[in-house]
């Protein structure tokens, strides 16, 4: 038979065979390496894989551990993790709830704030709901909120982060998108493309999700206006009056100042992320003091959150190497290459189908398992198709976050579901979260149309 | 013959727990060397070569030498849709098959790999590639081989915490490294 046939055969198994095998629950990371290493077994038997090519992997490996730009997420995991055992993000998110809380709609508002600045934090899409689901939401329900609407803005505004700079899933689609783009455009024969760097896709992302965020609040007003009993106010009591002030000044303003300072010196180019990180770690641990709220266990617990959560990602990097490498041997590019070229509808069409599996995939995976396997093997077609990176990029993270937000199993209802009162059903989850899904893919319709949202910032900017 | 295999499990599981505190302490070494480079930098218009490969390095070795701690503290995120809910039975089978068809073969293969690699930059005694950079490049390089071992052993304690699950012997799993109870795996459900 065919060698290459069946090379391809087996890749396009493979990438069935790994989902299937991570349903089995062992970790992520082993399970992408394990699956692909039985799979290049197979392929070795009918002699269309050679074990010889994963000897790129110790260089590969090498290259991830002295990657200048991928130090920027423990950077900024550091400054999240910081934030929020400090109790600065508590503190915030407290404090804004007050400031709005006296307007109806208003605690809704501020978890949507609060949501965009600090789920930045670490990409991770649990934290952010475990906080906002412990503090906010019993804040809401005591103000008398349909608890429907309640649960629908917590988890909708605790996915923002995956993509609201400085989001650690847009450093590594970054980094993956610039590399695969100067291969793609040196194909074309364009030997000086421009680079894709951090700073580009940070320019890129903020539009869209400066309109998520606008398209959220508007729902939030909406309902104030429409429906009052769903989000009562709570008015201030005077002894809050008196007190708001200060607090607004002490526990609302350093941190956002903070925050616009790191975000700001990136995307006008003052720092490169990771400089910029760098600093906003310094930052909030200096925030931490002065608050008197840096005690050697705060520092530990960040050093240790920080060192975890980075190993997780970077680990599942390296078992998703493996799994480009056996893929690309056996033939699965060409494969990809064949698939999505012959779609109708050209580039666009292509698009369509990659967003679709990914959102799939978005039902079992967490991002960076996604991002890790998906784009090598699809973003070098749809380059070659012509399609622009950093909007490719940046679609890529909306539908990501449109996928977790999705009943019945998107991540995010999940882990609200996990840190919510028995008091609130599933079913009253599922129902509040509808209208958020709507308005995201509304907004995925409206990048589809208008792509200058994403590629004008960066075009402008750099 | 359990009770020398939970002493081995003990054993793993105290030094993964040590060698993950201490170099977690390296992303607080991150942050500060990053930050003196910026420093440097911006405010005093300088810069040492050296330090800007330090961090990255630092980095490197931190998330390798910490992976065998975070596959201990159930930091590796599985797709959980039917480990969490199931038994403490079906967990320890599911890991067990996991270890020996996913972990240990892929452990084993970055040794196979990793070695001669490791070895040829200890031979060169290879420095940074940057002009100016860290000497001692090698010494990174090690830590993939460091990783291999920490996880490789890590991946024998959970093998061997489902010998004793399965074996019905939970009582020799330390508190710290047990599955969770049902109650506690789906939180207040």
């Amino acid at each position: 038979m065919d060698y290459v046939l069946i090379g391809e055969i087996l890749a396009g198994l493979m990438f069935f065979g790994v989902i299937g095998m991570l349903m089995l629950g062992f970790p992520v990371a082993f399970s992408l390496a394990g699956t692909s290493l039985i799979f290049g077994a197979i392929g070795y038997y009918f002699e269309v894989f050679d074990f010889s090519n994963l000897a790129s992997l110790a260089g590969r490996y090498i290259g991830f551990m002295t990657n200048e730009v991928l130090v920027a997420v423990p950077l900024f995991v550091f400054m999240g993790v910081m934030l929020e055992r400090s109790k600065i993000a508590e503190q915030l998110l407290l404090t804004m709830s007050k400031l709005f809380g006296n307007i109806r709609g208003g605690l809704g508002i501020s978890v949507i704030l609060v949501g965009a600045l600090l789920a930045a934090s670490t990409g991770v899409v649990g934290a952010t709901v475990v906080t906002m689901g412990l503090i906010s939401l019993p804040a809401m329900m005591r103000a008398g909120y349909d608890p429907k609407l309640a649960s629908g803005v917590i988890c909708a505004s605790g996915t923002l982060g995956q993509i609201i700079p400085p989001s650690t899933v847009l450093i590594f689609m970054a980094d993956m998108l610039a590399g695969i783009n100067s291969q793609v455009q040196m194909a074309k024969g364009n030997f000086a493309p421009d680079p894709v760097s951090v700073g580009d896709l940070f320019a890129g992302a903020f539009i869209p999700g400066l309109m998520l965020v606008l398209l959220y609040l508007a729902w939030m007003i909406f309902k104030a206006i429409t429906d009052p009993k769903s989000c009562p106010a709570t008015p201030f009591s005077d002894e809050e009056k008196k007190g708001i002030v200060k607090e607004v000044m002490t526990a609302m303003v350093p941190p956002l100042l903070l925050i616009v300072a790191v975000l700001g010196s990136i995307l006008l180019g003052i720092a490169t992320p990771t400089e910029a990180a760098s600093v906003g770690a310094v930052g909030a641990t200096v925030l931490a003091a002065l608050r008197w709220r840096l005690s050697f266990t705060v520092l530990r617990e960040a050093a240790v959150s920080t060192a975890t959560i980075t190993s997780m990602i970077f680990i599942i990097l390296f078992g998703a190497s493996v799994f480009s490498i056996v893929f690309r041997q056996m033939g699965g590019d060409n494969l990809v290459h064949e698939f999505l070229s012959g779609l109708p509808g050209g580039a666009i069409g292509a698009m369509i189908v990659v967003m679709i599996i990914m959102f799939i995939l978005g039902f079992i995976l967490d991002t960076f398992e996604i991002i890790f396997i998906v784009i090598p093997i699809t973003a070098p077609v749809l380059l070659m198709l012509g399609l622009d990176p950093i909007w490719l990029g940046v679609m890529v993270g909306v539908n990501l976050q449109t996928s977790f937000l999705t009943p019945p199993f998107g991540f995010s209802l999940f882990y609200l579901r996990s840190v919510a009162p028995n008091s609130i059903s599933t079913g009253m989850i599922y129902k509040g979260v509808i209208p958020f899904v709507c308005l995201q893919v509304l907004a995925i319709a409206i990048l589809f149309v208008f792509p200058e949202l994403v590629t004008w910032l960066p075009k402008f900017l750099y | 013959m359990l009770t020398i295999l939970a002493s081995i499990m003990r054993l793993i599981n105290a030094i993964n727990k040590a060698v993950g505190k201490t170099f977690a302490w390296l992303s607080l070494a991150v942050v500060l060397v990053c930050f003196a480079v910026v420093v440097e930098r911006y405010l005093f218009s300088t810069t040492r070569l050296w330090m800007q490969d330090l961090y990255v390095w630092l980095n490197g070795m931190m998330f390798t030498a910490v992976a065998g701690f975070a596959l201990f503290r159930e930091d590796h995120v599985r797709v959980d849709i039917f480990y969490r809910p199931a038994s403490p039975t079906k967990k320890a089978i599911a890991d067990l098959v996991g270890v020996c068809i996913f972990l240990f073969p892929f452990m084993f293969s970055i040794y196979y790999i990793g070695l001669p690699y490791v070895q040829r930059s200890w031979r060169l005694m290879e420095n940074s590639a940057n002009v100016g950079g860290m000497p001692g490049l090698y010494i990174l390089k090690t830590f993939i081989l460091v990783f291999v071992a920490l996880v490789a052993l890590q991946g024998l304690a959970m093998a061997i915490r489902s010998i004793l699950v399965l074996a019905k012997r939970d009582d020799l799993v330390p508190q710290d490294f047990r599955y969770p109870t049902a109650a506690q795996a789906t939180g207040k459900e």
